[in-house]
């Protein structure tokens, strides 16, 4: 009978747990390979348009014009303020209207997001947004990152 | 095979693979490890407030002790199998991880403790008056499973 | 709604509000002690289910677990919302459009809507029968619905990144 009921209970809870994650949209975590492609490498160049610096995820908006004058808004992804900050990344290191250089890979599912995996801001400093072990490109276990000076990104 | 090799292993296994290309697999994984530490957390504090002699001071320790471990047992196996999951998705950031490896370190700790100095703890707490050594076991206890709480919480944030 | 939403903004564009929300640490320890409490608050109350579906602690009857465990059920309460109001601030304007916060309240108060009505009449008669082999229907069909409600809490709280 107890056998039975905590079975029971145990199945119960396998179900409530497959219908939430038919619920559960694209945006998941978290991983470089779980949400970012690694072949389709991107290399951004535009105005910063909006700025979210808030938890728990970091994010920042850049205007890409393409070679026919059309603007793309991209959304470039970050970890938190606390993360950056500890990566020598403060708030106000990037501002509304800079124009900035972003390296990194295409969301996976195909929208205009970007990890940056590094930002060249306008002074010429170089920010890296991967961290230790992630996986990426230029991952080197380090929070320095690794990347190859002029890069083979297109 | 070093120990980063094991962690690579652990991301190339078919486990790894599936939980990387999963859309929602560390979503789900992820709530099944919340609801398990529910269930851990809870039985820790009510074995180590009868220890501590908060809570239930009628019954002997050992017996809420052995009659607990099913649960604390059974929690903890699912907080293992599903963390096995969650690593097997991110295993270079965590073998690279401050945090991931404090954690393994207290985890170790907690488990080695609860089945050795722990057990016997319980078994010399008096009914009606606990004395010092059990009072301390609880204490060290519950810091030892909070720091895994603590350490995993941290994994995400550095 | 208008009031809420309107509610849901100034909290947001407050100071304080904006201040956790880029806050370096302070978002990230509160949302560490929310997560945490769980155990305090969840973990307690599903023991006490537990013992009312008869598998656990059977040498000691309902009341008498009961006394000693929502003490720490009513403390691990008392943080989560604590916690829980505090992240609310920092994000108010987003929580108000999130589908899966709206679905957590829903459950929360479901939740202590099935503590209330077992604690006003089948608990008022927990001597009858707490010493019984198997607890009255009503009182195992409180338990599994609690359970279920308070793991559909977690869940919802945890899916609220996704939205």
């Amino acid at each position: 009978m107890k056998a039975r009921l905590a079975l029971a209970l145990a199945l119960a809870l396998a179900l409530a747990l497959a219908v939430s994650g038919t619920a559960v949209p694209a945006h998941a975590h978290h991983s470089f390979a779980a949400e970012f492609d690694i072949n389709k490498p991107v290399r951004l160049m535009g105005k910063v348009t909006r700025i979210e610096w808030t938890n728990p995820h970091t994010y920042f908006y850049i205007d890409v014009v393409d070679a026919n004058g059309t603007v793309t808004n991209w959304a470039i992804e970050g970890p938190s303020p606390g993360a950056l900050s500890r990566r020598a990344w403060q708030k106000d290191d990037l501002k509304v209207g800079d124009n900035v250089v972003v390296e990194g890979y295409r969301a996976k599912n195909g929208s205009n997001t970007a990890n940056g995996r590094r930002v060249t801001l306008p002074d010429g400093r170089r920010l890296y947004g991967g961290s230790p072990g992630d996986g990426g490109p230029g991952d080197d276990g380090t929070d320095q990152g690794n990347l190859p000076a002029t890069g083979t990104i297109k | 095979m070093s120990l980063h090799g094991w962690f690579m292993a652990l991301a190339h296994s078919p486990l790894g693979h599936a939980m990387q290309t999963s859309r929602w697999g560390f979503a789900m994984v992820e709530m099944v490890h919340l609801l398990g530490l529910a269930l851990l957390g809870g039985s820790v504090l009510i074995v180590d407030l009868r220890l501590l002699g908060v809570i239930l001071k009628g019954e002997p320790a050992i017996a809420i002790g052995r009659d607990m471990s099913r649960l604390l047992l059974g929690s903890l196996t699912v907080m293992v199998l599903s963390g096995i999951a969650l690593l097997s998705e991110e295993a270079g950031k965590c073998y690279y991880s401050p945090a991931f490896r404090c954690k393994m370190a207290l985890l170790a700790a907690a488990v080695v403790f609860y089945f050795t100095l722990h057990r016997r703890a319980l078994l010399r707490a008096q009914s009606e008056k606990p004395t010092l050594w059990p009072r301390i076991a609880a204490v060290i206890s519950l810091l030892l499973w909070l720091g895994v709480g603590v350490a995993g919480r941290a994994i995400g944030l550095l | 709604m208008q009031f809420l939403q309107h509610f849901c903004e100034m909290l947001y564009q407050s100071s304080f509000g904006t201040m956790l929300r880029e806050s370096n640490n302070a978002f990230s320890v509160i949302e560490s002690v929310h997560v945490l409490s769980i155990t305090l608050l969840v973990g307690t109350i599903a023991i006490l289910d537990l013992r009312m579906l008869g598998l656990i602690l059977r040498s000691v009857s309902v009341s008498r677990l009961a006394r000693s465990v929502l003490p720490l059920s009513w403390s691990g309460f008392a943080v989560s919302v604590a916690s829980g109001f505090l992240l609310f601030w920092a994000e108010a304007a987003k929580m108000y459009v999130n589908p899966s916060f709206r679905t957590k309240l829903v459950l929360l108060a479901l939740a202590g809507f099935n503590a209330l009505v077992f604690h006003t009449t089948i608990y008022r008669r927990a001597r009858e029968w707490e010493t019984l082999p198997v607890c009255p229907w009503r009182a195992r069909v409180t338990a599994i619905a609690s359970l279920a409600l308070w793991s559909g809490v977690i869940i919802a709280g945890r899916a609220i990144a996704y939205f």
